[in-house]
């Protein structure tokens, strides 16, 4: 696991003092959409598929910062859309490391090299740079739908670390994935020195236009255990490696679709980053009238069934860590050894 | 793959609430505009976003294309729904990406090759 100490003793003090407070249920990172614009079109994507006029309005840094003091959470993830177009994205940043929050700026980093030459990001140990990259080369231009995009991508990964700031990458599983090529994408981005890699299969949503390529629950137990059952000490993934031994089939985990929850034109976004079933005015109402039963495997709820993402099973996994002796021994033995 | 046809152009007939409430999701999933007709006539067109109808006054939420801030409408001033946007999501799948980009190879090869 590659998250540095500092961000795990946020993360751990957090969890432990929401408990203390007798909190079940509390984010643990904000995903907030300031803009839903792209510069590319990736199929599959739904987060883009927009009318002209809505794609053009984006949340002002005012009301992205009340929705982070409303939330609370320690780590703020900004997805999109491409963050790096919201006019605003210096401020909005410097806003939130003024404000100690971990920061993950999800970009498919076309633009990062350049936005890196303005001067508007500072090195810090709050920010991270999240580049999108879907596999080698091949595969990735074919995810976004580009040729050359992962060229571009690499050089302003270089061009980020160069600097002295955190870059980790971010990466969608599609059934189509290889296991060995996978394998060749984890060492080339070690290679590039990039602090830790961040996985998720990708899954079917009801708004989501392609629903034939998304990774089913035991298609994913099987390709994570063919790509991790041997993991190179070199490889490093920045996240909880029980969500990764949950992707492989050896930890049962429920959703916990809280955790991260989602701020964006629309409202705070009901019940989790994949579904839209509708929008609260405010973060207390999100979690005071969602519907939370009826969502996650055990409901019964059929667009769950299969669903392993990031956003939904990553928070219950940071939770088994910090607030069980099995979950905190089987981290600290994956950390230890490398193993999953 | 099977693709959902669009709702693209869709005039539904509401005839009373239950159908009024089934139109409101339709419109929900739709990604593109819409126009809402009121119960005086008056027209809103854009993109509806949300709607409402756990509370005492059920409401749909829309961007309207000519306005800034979101606007609220009750459920009961609503008379007709008509689906006159484009919608952005059609055909717009991995699938059909990928049928593009082999029809696209299959004309640049030169015959017999
Ligand atoms: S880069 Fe991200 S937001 Fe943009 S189209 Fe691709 S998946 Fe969607
Ligand atoms: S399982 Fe959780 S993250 Fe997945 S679709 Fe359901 S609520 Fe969302």
């Amino acid at each position: 696991m590659s998250v540095p100490v500092s961000q795990m003793w946020t993360v751990a003090t957090y969890v432990l003092g929401q408990r203390l407070r007798g909190n079940t249920r509390y984010p643990l990172v904000l995903m907030l959409e300031p803009l839903f614009r792209c510069n590319l079109a990736c199929a599959g994507c739904g987060k883009i598929q927009y009318p002209g006029h809505v794609l053009r309005k984006h949340l002002s840094v005012e009301q992205c910062l009340a929705a982070v003091e409303e939330c609370g959470a320690p780590m703020v993830s900004i997805p999109g859309g491409e963050p790096l177009m919201y006019p605003e994205i210096g401020r909005l940043v410097k806003e939130l490391v003024a404000r100690r929050k971990y920061v993950y700026l999800c970009t498919n980093a076309i633009l990062l090299k350049e936005k890196l030459e303005a001067g508007l990001f500072t090195p810090s140990k709050y920010l991270s740079f999240s580049v999108h990259m879907d596999g080698l080369k091949q595969e990735h231009d074919e995810a976004v739908c580009r040729d050359g995009v992962f060229d571009q991508a690499v050089e302003g990964m270089k061009e980020a670390l160069r600097r002295g700031f955190r870059v980790t990458t971010n990466t969608t599983l599609f059934d189509n994935a290889s296991p060995i090529r996978m394998q060749m994408f984890f060492d080339e981005m070690m290679d590039l020195g990039v602090e830790g890699m961040m996985l998720s299969p990708g899954y079917s949503y009801s708004k989501a236009p392609d629903q034939e390529h998304f990774l089913r629950r035991q298609k994913t137990n099987e390709l994570f255990s063919k790509m991790l059952e041997n993991p190179k000490k070199r490889w490093k993934f920045n996240q909880s490696p029980l969500f990764l031994q949950f992707l492989m089939g050896k930890q049962d985990f429920e959703c916990t679709p809280w955790g991260n929850p989602t701020y964006n034109l629309f409202g705070w976004q009901r019940p989790c980053y994949l579904l839209q079933e509708g929008y609260a005015p405010t973060f207390k109402e999100l979690m005071e009238t969602t519907r939370w039963e009826e969502y996650g495997r055990k409901s019964g709820n059929d667009k769950c069934q299969d669903c392993m993402v990031h956003c939904g099973h990553e928070p219950t996994a940071v939770n088994h860590t910090f607030t069980s002796w099995k979950g905190f021994r089987d981290t600290v033995a994956a950390t230890v050894t490398g193993r999953l | 793959m099977s693709e959902e046809k669009s709702l693209e152009g869709w005039t539904p007939e509401i005839s009373d609430a239950a159908t009024l409430a089934e139109v409101v999701d339709r419109a929900f999933d739709y990604r593109g505009d819409v126009t809402v007709v009121l119960q005086d006539g008056r027209e809103l067109i854009g993109y509806l976003f949300n709607r409402n109808r756990d509370v005492a006054e059920p409401f749909v939420q829309m961007f309207e294309r000519e306005g800034s801030g979101p606007s609220s409408v009750p459920y009961a001033r609503i008379r007709a729904i008509r689906f006159t946007g484009k919608d952005t999501a059609a055909g717009n799948s991995y699938a059909a990406w990928l049928r593009g980009k082999e029809a696209a190879k299959a004309a640049s090869s030169p015959p017999g090759a």
